[in-house]
């Protein structure tokens, strides 16, 4: 690609070379041999046939290679232009067509490849297909207007052939033999500055076309990836549903083993203990039947859904007392327990959960929950005097989804058995920071 | 990149000053003046640019800073080359003179400024203080090309000596085409059958006699042709009728210079230039002669063609107002137009000038005071004299129209149905180039 654009690029510059000496050429052949004809008896006769006074010998001369400065400037200076800028980049095209079009008439319509060499050079540096076509359609208007016999219609101009015919036929046919040597070659330069560029255009476009294929397989692995992520999501979806199922359905299926483990021992010495129990164990399925039905609908606790939630906690940690033989310390010293909803419900699950574990792992008897907010950290203890875990036992599903839901939190857990001073028992923190209202989990 | 910029701008900025510096106006404002040595109408003149030099003397007193250049001693018949030479080098003077030949190619090639805008505008010019004719040699295409410097007109040349011979009377200054022809038929009837005789006229063509009947060749605006006129018909049978006579013979100028000829046209400035003593000795020894008006046809008057030098302005000079007003000097100035006629051999064309008393008494006091020519037929002479139209196409269209009338008269065709036919190729012509 870099060394196509250094070709095209030497092409321009011949071209540009070529034209300078044609501009040499037309100026000198014009005011000299003008010079001659005034110096030689011939002027009035000269001046009957041309019909008209010609502009003074230096003034083509001037003109055209004073045009010609800022053209060529024009020309090679495109290449700095900063991309973009669009604006800028439509002044300095029309400019330089504009000065194609001076430095044309200032040869006296002579000759016209300008318009090919800025056709060429504007067609190489334009970018957008619509402004491509308004350049081709512009030029090639002009190079057709600029006839000598079409522009001579516009402009008198003395024809150069009546300079020539001062001339004998010997150096007239060299002169105009030159003159057409110098013009094919630019045309030729044209032509193959034209070829060259449009098959670069090709083999970009090829390039295009191997890029799209590419893009498409990306698209494709892409799509393959989102169905991987989407897999992904289920599994997780499936995940959170076992573990929703473990913590309602687990905790009051525990409740109601208890209880009803409670009823029988109860039954004969005491019925109505036992008639007592029944009733809560049948009022913890019925809301473990609910809990069901919540987490089907919404996934989300029952308790938090109608109460405020300092109070679903205190209501469970009290319904807990009651359907369990476990005395539950209840110690809140965090201020306002206003969460974001899946920050609610994460606290809830931790209290719930530990206070299931306590007493189906361990038959504790004492529980101690305490909130405590250390800065910006809410502290979740729960202690109790139970069995603790024993050593080497891997970290059960109940306590692994605690650690799941903390983590998406951004919070950790941290659980083990007390300290042997403080005698038996299982103690569990959890750390939460939660978020500023507004803020959303990412 | 930004010092490339920076260079560029420099650069034209250096082009900028430079071109200033060179056109700004640096101490004296110099006018060029084109003007050719001696007189246009081939006479003697011994102080041609005695008048020029004064009023370029008046012209450097009344604009202080500017001074008047020409190049001297181009003859008359290189001047037309000269221009055309300085006008293809693109160094013309800024005001130059302009030969009756040249004012048709200098107008067409637009090698002449327009004086309509300046003759209307602030410092302009009154144009009745000229005869008509001669204003309307420096008309092209309707605008006014040139001023008029100096005039000629055609005139009758007569020997008298050879019209007392005959016992002929001198023709008055009113007389007409019968006049002539019967003079002529006079001088014819008495001849011998030898080849020592003498003739009526010399020269005189259907183009002189045209003008005389009343008739011209071409509308004013070069579009159409009249050769078919009637009045164009009968200056050419006229002239016909007039060559008949001579029963074959074609009459030489060596004839009438050696006072063998009566009549013959001539430029008025002949007249003045061999009237006066001792130029009269040297051309015409042999016998006394005089000058009269042309002779009117039956349609027309005593009318006669000018030929007028004119003084133009460059259409591409700087100083367009100044030349301005050195043309003025030259061709409006009564003081310069006085001088001119005083001491060239042409007429005035500011009327003030040629029928000042004063000054046509000391033209006249050099002249035989036998003379019928006198100052009052002068001034009659340019205000009925015509100017031949100038148009791009007039030099070929004029040609056409001789070509066609010399083929009817040689070839003895019909010269209506000639000269009908011509009139309609001449026309065709003229629109194709109109």
């Amino acid at each position: 690609m870099m060394k196509q654009d250094q070709i095209l690029r030497t092409l321009r510059g011949l071209m540009l070379a070529i034209n300078l000496v044609l501009v040499v050429y037309y100026s000198l052949l014009r005011g000299l041999t003008a010079l001659r004809i005034s110096g030689s008896f011939s002027a009035r006769d000269f001046l009957a046939s041309a019909k008209q006074v010609p502009a003074p010998p230096w003034q083509m001369a001037v003109l055209s290679l004073g045009l010609f400065v800022p053209l060529a400037a024009l020309i090679l200076g495109k290449d700095y232009l900063p991309p973009g800028r669009r604006g800028l980049r439509a002044a300095v095209f029309t400019a330089e067509i504009l000065l194609a079009a001076a430095e044309v008439t200032s040869l006296n319509f002579y000759y016209r490849g300008f318009f090919l060499m800025v056709l060429a050079d504007l067609v190489y540096t334009a970018q957008e297909k619509y402004g491509r076509a308004c350049i081709i359609a512009v030029l090639t208007v002009l190079y057709a207007l600029a006839d000598y016999s079409i522009a001579s219609v516009f402009f008198s101009e003395i024809p150069l052939s009546q300079y020539l015919s001062y001339y004998t036929e010997f150096y007239s046919s060299w002169f105009s033999g030159v003159e057409s040597l110098l013009t094919s070659l630019h045309v030729l330069l044209f032509v193959v500055f034209l070829v060259l560029l449009f098959l670069g255009q090709k083999a970009e476009n090829t390039r295009v076309h191997q890029l799209n294929a590419e893009l498409q397989e990306s698209y494709r692995q892409l799509q393959e990836y989102a169905d991987k992520t989407e897999h992904m999501a289920e599994l997780r979806e499936r995940n959170r549903l076992a573990r929703e199922i473990h913590d309602t359905l687990g905790h009051t299926l525990t409740g109601i083993i208890m209880t009803t483990d409670a009823s029988l021992i109860l039954m004969d010495a005491a019925p109505d203990q036992a008639r007592k129990q029944l009733q809560l164990a049948n009022q913890t399925a019925r809301e473990g039947l609910n809990d069901v039905r919540r987490s089907i609908n919404a996934l989300r606790p029952d308790a938090l859904e109608h109460t405020d939630f300092a109070e679903a906690l205190e209501n469970t940690i009290e319904k807990f007392c009651l359907t369990t033989a476990a005395k539950v310390t209840y110690t809140q010293n965090a201020g306002n327990l206003d969460f974001a909803p899946d920050e609610e419900e994460a606290i809830y699950r931790v209290i719930q959960e530990s206070l299931t574990n306590a007493v189906r792992h361990g038959h504790a008897r004492n529980i101690e929950v305490r909130l405590d907010r250390f800065g910006e950290t809410l502290t979740i203890t729960v202690r109790d005097d139970g069995e603790g875990m024993a050593p080497g036992k891997p970290e059960g599903f109940g306590l692994r989804h605690m650690r799941e839901r903390l983590e998406l939190l951004h919070g950790s857990l941290e659980y083990g058995n007390r300290p042997p001073e403080e005698g038996p028992g299982f103690a569990l923190t959890a750390r939460l920071q939660p978020r500023q209202k507004g803020e959303e989990n990412i | 990149m930004r010092r490339r910029t920076a260079a560029l701008v420099g650069g034209a900025a250096l082009l900028v000053v430079l071109a200033a510096a060179m056109l700004w106006p640096r101490g004296d404002t110099v006018l060029h003046l084109g003007v050719f040595a001696g007189s246009y109408w081939g006479t003697p003149n011994g102080s041609s640019y005695q008048v020029l030099d004064d009023a370029i003397a008046r012209f450097e007193a009344a604009h202080p800073g500017v001074t008047v250049e020409y190049e001297s001693g181009i003859p008359t018949d290189e001047y037309s080359e000269w221009l055309a030479d300085k006008l293809l080098a693109g160094t013309e003077p800024d005001v130059f003179f302009v030969l009756p030949d040249d004012f048709g190619l200098l107008a067409e090639t637009g090698a002449l400024a327009p004086l309509d805008g300046l003759m209307d505008g602030e410092n302009g010019l009154d144009r009745s203080i000229y005869y008509d004719a001669c204003l309307q040699a420096g008309n092209y295409g309707g605008s006014q090309m040139a001023l008029p410097y100096e005039s000629a007109a055609m005139v009758m040349f007569v020997n008298r000596t050879l019209l007392e011979q005959y016992n002929i009377p001198m023709p008055e200054n009113d007389w007409t085409w019968q006049d002539l022809y019967a003079i002529c038929q006079t001088i014819a009837d008495a001849q011998p059958d030898s080849a020592d005789r003498d003739y009526g006229i010399y020269g005189y063509t259907w183009q002189n006699a045209l003008y005389a009947n009343g008739a011209t060749l071409f509308s004013a605006d070069g579009e159409q042709c009249y050769l078919a006129d009637s009045r164009v018909e009968e200056a050419i049978r006229f002239v016909q009728t007039l060559g008949s006579l001579d029963t074959g013979y074609t009459v030489t100028a060596q004839e009438f210079d050696t006072g063998h000829v009566a009549f013959r046209p001539f430029l008025f400035s002949e007249y003045r230039a061999y009237q006066p003593y001792p130029w009269r000795v040297k051309k015409y020894s042999s016998f006394v002669w005089d000058c009269l008006r042309m002779p009117a046809g039956p349609e027309g008057g005593n009318t006669s063609e000018l030929h007028t030098v004119q003084v133009g302005i460059s259409a591409r000079s700087l100083y367009t107002r100044l030349a301005w007003e050195l043309l003025c000097t030259l061709c409006a100035d009564e003081t310069t137009q006085g001088q001119l006629f005083l001491q060239s051999q042409g007429i005035s064309p500011l009327r003030a000038v040629t029928e000042n008393t004063a000054l046509l008494d000391r033209i006249f006091a050099e002249t035989q005071g036998t003379s019928t020519f006198n100052s009052a037929a002068i001034g009659e002479i340019m205000r009925t004299a015509v100017t031949v139209p100038q148009f791009p196409a007039q030099e070929q269209a004029a040609a056409m129209a001789d070509t066609a009338v010399s083929n009817a008269v040689t070839n003895n065709r019909s010269l209506a149905t000639t000269l009908a036919t011509a009139q309609r190729q001449i026309d065709l012509y003229l629109q194709s180039t109109g």
